[in-house]
């Protein structure tokens, strides 16, 4: 317990925490400017492009901003400690080191999954508040049938987390460890698209961002990703994403000279 | 080399550091406040305070990496950033700790040496000088704290310059390398150059250090030679701990 | 100015990161084979595919990787301190963040020019004679996209710089290029037409096809910029960046 105060303390102390939370939370009024905008355009518009015309899911665009600082914030957790050499008075204070990682992560996770709940639901409440009745489509679906993918989605902030977190602890270097984050979130998701299936379905479906949509069992109509796994392996490849690199890390955590 | 330190071998403005009315706000805080005093060659002055006391302060306004909010502070009679080789005049160290650990020693010098066309011998000199040729080609990242302080020194000599600042060189060397310290101090003043030293380990200041300014809360509190200083009080312990009462920020009660 | 120059060329070359991170951008030539021989097989069998090119198909991972050597040639020294010896020894702050623009500028050209060339001819070779979609077009109808694929790598890279400059930190400086190379341009893809168009085609990633008539996606449709436009565009990405370094470094304290 007293080792989650402490975390929780850390991060709560350092300026980049209240930046990323921000920037986080911007993205609700990012999405809220872009529907107001469409709206406008909607209104604007003869009746024939009227009935033709569509809009994104916003919440699952933005969402792309609290993935990216969440992710970020899980990658400082560990490697600031690092850069100013504080990582050696933490694991003096704890030899058994892994729960230092494990109070990192749980601070991390806490605090990642309230951020994506928040800016996932917050973006679809006020979009839809937004636009209204125009638009066939997304946001006349009623909200228990968008539950799932919503809730997916946002748990996916809380994976980015963990995911930089992981790799913190693995790289133990900022610039490492985001610039591997970009590779897995951004760079390989690039290329996958651009594969000849079968690979492109079946590596899409394994990309962080196809995962929501594979665990609410509510395929994109068109996407870059694929949609072949079940919920459950869903699920299990989304965790994966989470734990792998914090385990990892801490193995390596025990196991190398500090 | 070797000249005598009563006699400066250059006209009084060169080889000085001259602080005019300098002053440093950040924010609320007075961090310097209307310091002046002028640091003559010829003599190790020892730069005293308590912690906080503005001393670090004072020196990077020196060297021109803070902008001072008023006053001035001159070496050679001109601001710092108005040098067009500045290593070969001033020397400094700052913080021992502040290098790249992925660079070997050797690159850390040669990065610097180069900047002011300084050439890959005296690089050489200079590890040799301060005894870490044998770990030239090994990475900071590995040095101790002792050996950094050496490094840090060496990056400072690089220039052969006249006017010097170290800034608690002695921390972390081992008694081995306080003596080499302070050898080297009173060599360099010797030799007619201008040493400025902060330090806060009071018997060795009173082995190096001819004359003494002492800071506290951003003021000059004192400025007088070592020898006026021990006249008045039994150490310059004494005479430091006396002086500086009124002025300690940070410390257990006493 | 040379001597500069000089000293941050050694800089670039003394640190295990730069060598990371060239690594990482010359695993396009991998992929790059695997690509090729993955979709000669595929032609074997069919007669003809269309795949995309691996040059640039693999761009972004050469982008972010070169981008990192940008970012850290500033972040690292504020990271470690180094930054207070640096501007001790070069105290003009726009000279130093000069030369490590011309060096981060040439050395981050000519490998990103080297590996996408490379993978360029290594993919051609192994392609022979089979219709792959890529290899349709003669190299001179080529080049000008190569050469715009590393312009784009370069205007990354000073942009990383220029931002490091200005927010003194590696994370921040990384989320800033990250934003412009992938977060801004996937959100603008979503804006209702024809305002995705329009504000897509000053996003980064998106200028390179603008620079050689190029369409810009299958959602986007053709880009509205002139090639100069981009060109000018472009500039204008590592002008404003630099310019906000420059202005943050000459008028902070170190």
């Amino acid at each position: 317990m007293n080792m989650l105060s402490s975390e929780w303390l850390k991060i709560r102390s350092v300026r980049s925490t209240g930046l990323l939370l921000l920037l986080s939370l911007g993205a609700i009024l990012l999405g809220a400017a872009i529907a107001w905008m469409a709206a406008g355009m909607y209104d604007d518009a003869t009746p024939a492009k009227r009935a033709t015309a569509s809009i994104a899911e916003l919440e699952e665009v933005v969402i792309i901003v609290p993935q990216l600082c969440m992710g970020i914030l899980g990658v400082l957790a560990i490697t600031s400690e690092y850069a100013t050499g504080v990582i050696r008075t933490s694991l003096t204070a704890v030899p058994r080191r892994w729960p230092v990682l494990a109070a990192k992560a749980a601070v991390v996770g806490a605090i990642s999954l309230l951020t994506g709940s928040v800016a996932i639901f917050g973006t679809y409440f006020l979009a839809r508040q937004v636009i209204g009745d125009r638009f066939s489509g997304t946001y006349l679906t009623p909200f228990l049938d968008r539950l799932p993918t919503l809730a997916a989605t946002g748990l996916t902030v809380c994976v980015f987390a963990l995911l930089g977190l992981g790799l913190g602890a693995l790289t133990r270097s900022t610039a490492g460890a985001v610039a591997v984050l970009v590779g897995l979130a951004y760079v390989i998701p690039m290329f996958v698209g651009k594969l000849p299936s079968p690979w492109k379905d079946w590596l899409g479906s394994m990309m962080i961002s196809a995962l929501p949509r594979q665990i609410s069992g509510v395929p994109f109509k068109s996407s870059v990703y694929g949609s072949s796994l079940p919920p459950a392996a869903a699920v299990a490849v989304l965790a994966a994403y989470a734990l792998v690199p914090v385990l990892a890390g801490t193995w390596l955590l025990r196991h190398r000279d500090a | 080399m070797v000249r005598c330190a009563a006699d400066p071998p250059y006209p009084i403005l060169d080889d000085v550091i001259r602080l005019h009315h300098l002053t440093k706000r950040y924010g609320d805080t007075l961090a310097v406040d209307d310091l002046s005093f002028t640091v003559e060659p010829g003599h190790v002055t020892g730069f005293l305070g308590p912690n906080g006391a503005g001393k670090s302060t004072t020196m990077r306004l020196i060297l021109g990496l803070d902008t001072p909010t008023s006053g001035e502070a001159l070496v050679n009679g001109r601001p710092y950033t108005t040098l067009r080789r500045p290593m070969a005049q001033v020397g400094a160290l700052l913080d021992a700790g502040a290098v790249h650990g992925g660079r070997t020693a050797y690159h850390h010098l040669l990065c610097l040496a180069r900047t002011n066309d300084i050439g890959e011998r005296r690089v050489a000199e200079v590890l040799d000088l301060v005894g870490l040729t044998g770990v030239a080609r090994r990475r900071v990242g590995g040095f101790s704290l002792g050996m950094r302080q050496r490094l840090g020194i060496a990056a400072a000599l690089l220039g052969d310059p006249r006017v010097l600042m170290f800034d608690e060189p002695v921390n972390g060397l081992d008694p081995d390398g306080v003596r080499w310290i302070r050898d080297l101090m009173r060599s360099l003043a010797a030799e007619g150059r201008t040493v400025l030293l902060s330090s806060h380990l009071m018997s060795e200041m009173a082995l190096t250090a001819d004359r003494i300014v002492i800071m506290g809360r951003g003021k000059l509190i004192a400025e007088a030679t070592i020898q006026e200083l021990t006249t008045r009080y039994p150490t310059l312990e004494d005479a430091y701990l006396a002086l500086t009462a009124g002025s300690v920020q940070f410390g257990a009660a006493r | 100015m040379r001597a500069v120059i000089s000293s941050e060329w050694l800089k670039l070359r003394s640190v295990a990161s730069t060598y990371y991170a060239l690594g990482a951008a010359g695993l396009m030539v991998v992929l790059g084979v695997v690509w090729s021989v993955y979709a000669s097989g595929l032609a074997d069998e069919r007669g003809s595919v269309r795949a995309a090119a691996p040059e640039e198909g693999f761009l972004p991972l050469v982008q972010i990787s070169l981008a990192v050597i940008g970012v850290l040639a500033i972040t690292a020294e504020h990271a470690t301190g180094m930054i207070r010896t640096s501007l001790t020894v070069v105290p003009r702050r726009g000279v130093l963040l000069f030369a490590k623009t011309a060096v981060v500028t040439v050395v981050t050209f000519a490998a990103a020019t080297a590996i996408i060339m490379t993978t360029y001819a290594v993919s051609r070779l192994l392609a022979g004679e089979r219709r792959l979609g890529f290899n349709e077009s003669s190299f001179a109808e080529d080049v000008p996209t190569l050469l715009a694929a590393g312009l784009s790598v370069t205007v990354l890279a000073i942009v990383g710089l220029g931002l490091g400059a200005a927010v003194r930190s590696t994370a921040g400086a990384l989320v800033s290029v990250v934003s412009l190379l992938f977060v801004l341009p996937g959100i603008a893809n979503y804006l209702p037409a024809p305002w995705n168009t329009r504000i897509a085609a000053f996003m980064l990633p998106n200028l390179t096809p603008q620079l050689t008539g190029e369409r810009l996606s299958r959602r986007l449709g053709d880009g509205i910029l002139p090639p100069w436009a981009a060109l000018l565009a472009l500039l204008a990405y590592a002008a404003v960046a630099l310019g906000a370094g420059l202005h943050m470094l000459s008028k902070r304290d170190a």
